[in-house]
């Protein structure tokens, strides 16, 4: 019988030193903005019922879940993704808190990817959700928590400097447009696939056979309507419908509030973002790195998912996936490791003031490490550069310095 | 200046027509087409760089981002579902892929479950899937005609061109599966933080085959 005791499971890894390093310098920053913004962590289980998951507004593709059976026979799944759980414990636990709830997360989630593509299935993810509002600061606020990871998550690092783009959208245009076109819901869903692919060709063809109005005219244009802040008078020509224009007018009175928060990190929009397994009801975000192939972050408002769970209340969150900007940092920093401050060697005997000496050190914030073999100690300090040796003996401690 | 803007292309008959694309742009492919055995190759004028790969593969780097560009058959994109932009139908390269089977073979008679042998099962499985019809599928390597000639498959579900392979050994096409051609594929992230410059080319380009 073939044996799996020595590897890990495709999509996996282990993170050591470096790797556990960088995701640090990621969920350590990350963290203290959520908290400075007056979010509270949660944590919810790494197992949660599929029916959790198998909602109306977000769509999860089977092949794409880790199943498992709980001991009663019922479908269970390893966590796909945070914000469903989430908005569970919402409508549950917190149905009588008061509103807003500001919730942030740093946990991974788990997807089969399709095999040998270079995709992880674990993915660590941290992100925050404000639940209980609608306003436009709501969305403000989720901008700015995802500006602020764009421009400081690396800030720890010496010399790091990568340039970030935050692009905004939202899904209302499409939907609008959806419901006035006369199409099969197949036809439709075809359509959404195409404009989310930028498949302008295919498109074309497909929207040819719906006859030409304004409608597909504009549905033409969706994807293409993307860039700087120009993008808004495109888009005006190519919508010519009030209740659009409104939203059009919203957006743009948002990019020009986001656009002066910005900083570093350039704003763009997109009109053509469209995607089949999101919950989003409105303002969509992306955030990207140099560097890095996919988003780094995304988000949006979800105003329909908790009522699904029976709570109606509006939300707007965002998740940063922790991987993707550990590897961005990575390739421009690889942190060393760090010696300890002090090495402890207890002659025979001695090991109990040995102990007490590291403890009191400790308490001062020193890293102490103990020679685990005393006659080599200060041969050990050397090679591992810790520059301080306390020889613990009967007749007291004697300090021996390795970098005079 | 920039970093060079990388794109993809599918070694072989697709890489000379888009090279033929690029010089007829005006662009100095002088060191493509004395390549040697290097596969990164600079376009100077164009603050290009074209990467020679397989199909998949551009497929692949295209989608991690490594390249920013590519061209890439659509019988490819279909079997590999990759998330990445699509703009531009490139238009050469043109085949379809087709449902074939030994001639006058009753091939939708009966309620026999069929057995199709392609090397494109991703693609065979979602046509039959439309169908509502339960099909086993074998996945073959080499020259896919050979199945249902040996009584392995009832039908084959693969590229066609001419057509002159399927009649040369008694196989006839029952029913199209989809229109190929070469696609300009665009890497997500890269369509938007360099979109100046691929707007620019691919604007180029479509003038240029609409020509």
């Amino acid at each position: 019988m073939r044996r799996f005791d020595l590897i890990t499971p495709e999509g996996t890894r282990d993170y050591l030193f470096e790797e556990c390093a960088l995701k640090r310098i990621v969920e350590n920053r990350t963290r203290a903005i959520f908290k400075s913004m007056g979010y509270s962590r949660l944590i919810t289980p790494g197992l949660e019922f599929y029916d959790v998951f198998n909602r109306n507004s977000r769509y999860f593709p089977q092949e794409e879940l880790c199943k498992l059976t709980d001991n009663k026979g019922r479908l269970v799944v390893v966590r796909p993704d945070s914000t469903m759980p989430i908005a569970r414990v919402v409508a549950t636990r917190l149905k009588d808190a008061s509103l807003p709830l500001r919730l942030y997360y740093t946990q991974p989630v788990y997807n089969f990817a399709p095999s040998l593509k270079g995709r992880s299935v674990e993915i660590n993810q941290t992100g925050i959700e404000l639940i209980g509002s609608s306003s436009r600061m709501a969305d403000v606020e989720v901008i700015s928590a995802a500006l602020s990871v764009l421009s400081t998550v690396g800030q720890e690092v010496p010399g790091f400097a990568v340039s970030a783009t935050l692009e905004l959208g939202d899904v209302r245009i499409f939907r609008e447009l959806m419901h006035r076109l006369n199409a099969t819901p197949a036809q439709k869903e075809e359509i959404r696939s195409l404009i989310e692919a930028k498949n302008y060709p295919a498109l074309n063809d497909l929207l040819d056979t719906l006859g030409d109005n304004s409608i597909t005219a504009a549905l033409r244009k969706l994807p293409t309507l993307f860039g700087g802040e120009e993008v808004f008078a495109r888009a005006a020509e190519v919508f010519n419908d009030s209740r659009i224009q409104e939203i059009l007018d919203s957006m743009q009175t948002l990019f020009g509030t986001v656009s002066a928060i910005a900083g570093d990190v350039k704003i763009m929009v997109d009109l053509g973002l469209v995607n089949k397994t999101d919950y989003y009801t409105g303002l969509v975000i992306k955030g990207y790195m140099e560097g890095y192939g996919e988003e780094v972050i995304s988000g949006g408002r979800y105003d329909m998912l908790l009522s699904e769970f029976g709570y109606d209340v509006p939300a707007v969150g965002m998740a940063v996936n922790v991987d993707a900007v550990a590897n961005v940092i990575g390739k421009k920093y690889s942190p060393e490791p760090e010696p300890a401050d002090v090495l402890v060697a207890a002659q025979a005997g001695c090991e109990a003031a040995a102990v007490a000496q590291a403890e009191q050190l400790r308490a001062k914030g020193l890293c102490v490490e103990f020679a685990l073999d005393a006659e080599d100690a200060v041969d050990f300090a050397k090679a591992h550069q810790i520059a301080r040796v306390l020889l613990v003996g009967a007749e007291g401690v004697k300090e021996v310095r390795t970098d005079e | 200046m920039n970093k060079p803007l990388r794109i993809a292309l599918t070694k072989g008959r697709l890489e000379k027509d888009t090279v033929a694309l690029l010089e007829r742009l005006g662009y100095d492919c002088t060191a493509v087409h004395e390549k040697g055995r290097r596969l990164i190759l600079p376009i100077p004028d164009g603050n290009m760089e074209v990467v020679l790969a397989k199909a998949a593969d551009v497929i692949t780097y295209v989608e991690h981002g490594v390249c920013d560009m590519g061209v890439v058959g659509k019988d490819t994109l279909m079997e590999m579902n990759g998330k990445l932009f699509e703009l531009v139908n490139l238009g050469f390269g043109k085949c379809k892929f087709a449902l074939a089977t030994k001639k006058d073979y009753p091939f939708y008679d009966g309620f026999g479950v069929k057995t199709i042998a392609t090397k494109y099962p991703n693609v065979t499985r979602a046509f039959f899937e439309n169908k509502g019809m339960d099909v086993d599928i074998v996945k073959i390597e080499g020259s896919v005609e050979l199945a249902p000639l040996l009584g392995l498959a009832d039908g084959i579900v693969d590229i066609v061109e001419t057509g002159t392979t399927l009649k040369e050994n008694g196989l006839e096409v029952v029913e199209d599966v989809a229109q190929i051609s070469a696609r300009l594929i665009v890497n997500t992230v890269s369509l938007k933080l360099r979109q100046q410059e691929i707007e620019a080319l691919v604007q180029k380009v479509e003038e240029q085959i609409n020509d």
